[in-house]
């Protein structure tokens, strides 16, 4: 599967979930195949879209969160993974995409495969072994990303 | 400043990493919300706690020790201050032994970097282990 594949399938499922997409490529391409207001881009603040999504989960327990991370940005906040498996939020699902490399920025591998991401809670992993060129990056604002995201959970 | 100090300003989701400075402060949070305590395992990951609890409409608080404070200069610069989302935060002002001296100097002044407003309270030393 390719890493725009593996992205639409995960589009393809949502219907008014919270999504939060992680930094990189993911964003763009999510940006581009299906922007929506209940996505919220975190560019930037690599590893952290994860306990974004645990704070929601907390704070809205009524709403249902998908939270979109790439194996790099998982495994540099490995210990909110580990907070996510001691919470166990219910309305708190984590998909990661794992082409095994930083693909944002050149390609260079990761160490994916020193760890089984499916033992944490409400995790989904899917392998990629292709990736596409970038998608365009993302033309809003941040600051209207955040407005229009915080206006659709109340 | 106290538990109840900050309560009464309208703080309603208080999630942090702990300091000994703040040993009395957590255990009153504990015990005013029994079970819903966060062991946090790193300050970055609070402050996206508290990120995801502002967007819940909550008013979060995140409190750490000084000594975190690097721990917390991506998630300003890269989320806070760009996606202009407030957050508040407690930091104590460990300056004792030597390992934090250097961190106690450079505090005030790489908040002001990071662009956090800082007003310093002074604290109850009974509570300091």
């Amino acid at each position: 599967m390719t890493r725009l594949q593996a992205v639409r399938s995960v589009l393809d499922t949502l219907t008014d979930e919270l999504l939060i997409v992680t930094t990189g490529f993911l964003s763009r391409d999510v940006f581009h195949l299906r922007d929506r207001k209940e996505n919220f881009y975190m560019c930037g603040s690599m590893g952290n879209a994860y306990p974004i999504g645990m704070g929601i989960a907390l704070g809205s327990p009524e709403r249902t969160i998908t939270v979109l991370s790439g194996d790099g940005a998982a495994l540099m906040s490995l210990g909110s993974l580990v907070l996510g498996n001691s919470l166990k939020l219910p309305n708190l699902w984590h998909i990661i995409i794992d082409n095994k490399k930083y693909a944002s920025t050149g390609g260079q591998p990761t160490c994916s495969d020193g760890i089984d991401f499916t033992q944490f809670h409400n995790t989904r992993v899917i392998h990629v072994d292709h990736d596409e060129p970038a998608s365009p990056r993302i033309t809003l604002d941040p600051v209207e990303i955040a407005r229009r995201f915080r206006f659709c959970i109340r | 400043m106290t538990y109840a100090e900050c309560k009464s300003q309208g703080f309603d989701f208080i999630v942090g990493v702990p300091c000994s400075s703040l040993k009395q402060f957590i255990e009153d949070l504990q015990r005013d919300e029994p079970g819903r305590y966060i062991p946090v395992q790193r300050e970055d990951t609070a402050v996206a706690l508290a990120v995801g609890a502002f967007f819940a409409g909550k008013k979060p608080l995140v409190f750490l020790q000084n000594s975190g404070l690097g721990h917390i200069v991506n998630i300003v610069s890269s989320l806070l201050i760009p996606y202009e989302i407030p957050i508040h935060f407690l930091v104590t002002m460990r300056e004792m032994p030597f390992e934090h001296t250097h961190m106690y100097k450079i505090t005030k002044p790489l908040l002001s970097l990071l662009g956090i407003e800082s007003r310093t309270f002074l604290f109850d030393a009974s509570s300091h282990v």
